[in-house]
């Protein structure tokens, strides 16, 4: 691993910043220089902060006069850019003149600023947070391939050492499959823990906020700073929020971690089922118990996901599609957007309805256990110009297969994390997803820093 | 000769779902939708009679105060 600072992780830095051995003024302005040298071929920003350097001087001058904010103070963080902010206007990775967005910050960079980060800049996203691919960022593994999305610019943004962490947006897994196709972690924690006021909506019963880090215990680290109440954000819940850097470095005996069989199971890429497949080995022999079990009404979830994300989308975009405006929408998004019109009001609510079946058979299933392993995305980053791949046996759109193992967790609400576990023989990283109970965050912590710290696939950097 | 009756005058997509789109573009649409409607076709069979929908009315809107809780 490099001994350059961006290319360690926060809970290595944290203690630098806070001894006064690592300045923030340092860490930003190399975070500043790799953005200078590298994103003109990775595009993953779309504006680099103008105050990141006075911000960065001012947390120097509060750490030197002993007042340590903890250990995001002085840390270099992007902002996936539907979340608003009051220093660089929000676009939402949409094109179109005519629509623009407040000027404030939204409530999760309020958390982070409040904690000691430093906002860089505001990472590129798939239109609106609709899409997998985030057209035009570039994976940092090979260029050739997508990054994955909606969250791509997050993910390439943090592989790539451009920023110490950033936040993301999850509807369907558009913060887990950007972390699974780069190598990073990427966390969507359950729906409630983190606020969303101030996020561009895509689908209020989907969305969830959240990071990507370079391991787990900075995902930890970020996810307490970004959770608690949100007065802005109906669905946040005021729970107690733990420190979660208890859970790690706990033993996994005695655990019971589940495996889907059905579903998640099946359709994956060679190279990605065998991983996982070693990664489970690999997590009992640690000390956990591995039980095989199935949720057979998981063949339903497709259209409930695909019911609530359209007419969602839509509602939203409505005075946007009757003022003309989706037809300056990219073209996939105009005809997603166009689309939420022939979901019905029944559609939609037995949808709802459905949801609640799938809740019930997750809680039934973890009675017997403490977490749910599962392969986080079927294969790994596909060329940008592919349409198709072809997975056991048979081609299947890249877009339909993307989010087939992580859109489950959105309609339950379930925590579920992202994390290295292998890498395919063209170097690219395969992710493995790790869910647990509602709230429970802790747990799926516990799970992936276990897995984590019996392997070096977190220590791995691309050549850019 | 009888009069038409009100509803053979609505378009079912313009009028009925508020989709107002070109032809073409609806063409379009209803292509890309087709893979969709296999979807909800499945959840349209299943029979959910007695489940309650996830989402949860709440009369407060989420702004019930200590003074108006009493």
């Amino acid at each position: 691993m490099s001994a350059e600072p961006l290319d360690r992780p926060i809970e290595a830095l944290a203690p630098e910043l806070h001894a006064g051995r690592l300045s923030p003024v340092a860490l930003v302005e190399a975070a500043l220089d790799r953005i200078r040298r590298h994103d003109e071929m990775l595009k993953s920003f779309v504006q680099v902060s103008q105050s990141a350097l006075d911000d960065a001087r001012e947390a120097a001058r509060e750490i030197r006069q002993g007042r340590w904010k903890g250990p995001l103070h002085g840390v270099p963080i992007a902002i996936k850019d539907n979340y608003l902010t009051r220093d660089m206007p929000t676009k939402a990775g949409t094109a179109v003149p005519d629509i623009t967005f407040p000027m404030k910050d939204s409530h999760a960079v309020a958390q982070l600023r409040a904690a000691g980060a430093i906002v860089i800049g505001k990472t590129r996203l798939h239109e609106f947070a609709w899409g997998t691919v985030t057209p035009p960022t570039r994976n940092p593994w090979d260029l050739e391939r997508v990054p994955g999305g909606s969250s791509g610019g997050s993910a390439a943004a943090v592989m790539a050492g451009l920023a110490s962490a950033a936040l993301g947006s999850d509807t369907g897994g558009s913060i887990r499959i950007p972390a699974s196709l780069c190598g990073t972690v990427g966390l969507k924690p359950t729906f409630g823990r983190i606020g969303r006021s101030g996020i561009v909506p895509h689908s209020w019963s989907l969305d969830h906020a959240g990071p990507l880090t370079r391991t787990v215990g900075d995902a930890a680290l970020l996810l307490r700073a970004l959770s608690g109440p949100d007065p802005g954000d109906p669905s946040c819940q005021d729970r107690l929020v733990p420190d979660y850097t208890a859970a790690l470095g706990q033993s996994l005996q005695g655990l019971r971690i589940g495996v889907c069989r059905n579903h998640f199971f099946g359709r994956n890429q060679v190279v990605v089922a065998e991983a996982i497949e070693t990664a489970i080995g690999d997590l009992a022999s640690i000390g956990a118990t591995i039980r095989d079990f199935e949720v057979p009404n998981l063949e339903y979830g497709l259209g409930a996901i695909f019911a609530i994300e359209l007419s969602s989308s839509t509602a939203y975009h409505d005075a946007s599609l009757r003022a003309g405006l989706t037809a300056q929408f990219e073209p996939d998004v105009r005809t997603l957007v166009e689309m939420g019109r022939l979901v019905t009001g029944p559609d939609y609510l037995k949808a709802e309805q459905f949801r609640r079946v799938l809740i019930q058979d997750f809680h039934e299933a973890f009675e017997d256990l403490d977490a749910i392993v599962t392969p986080t995305t079927p294969l790994t980053a596909w060329a940008h110009d592919a349409t198709t791949v072809e997975i056991a046996g048979g081609p299947e759109s890249v877009l339909a297969a993307s989010w087939r193992l992580t859109y489950p967790f959105n309609l339950t609400g379930l925590p579920a994390i992202s994390i290295p576990c292998g890498f395919d023989r063209d170097g690219l990283p395969i992710g493995m997803q790790i869910t647990a109970k509602p709230f429970d965050e802790a747990m799926a912590l516990r799970v992936a820093h276990a897995y984590e710290q019996s392997h070096d696939w977190w220590t791995r950097r691309p050549q850019l | 000769m009888t009069a038409p009756k009100a509803g053979a005058s609505l378009n079912p997509y313009r009028d009925v779902l508020g989709l107002e789109v070109t032809p073409e573009r609806l063409e379009e649409n209803l292509a890309a939708f087709s893979d969709i409607l296999v979807e909800l076709r499945k959840l349209r069979n299943l029979n959910l009679t007695d489940v309650h929908p996830a989402v949860v009315f709440d009369p407060t809107g989420g702004t019930c105060d200590e003074e108006t809780e009493r």
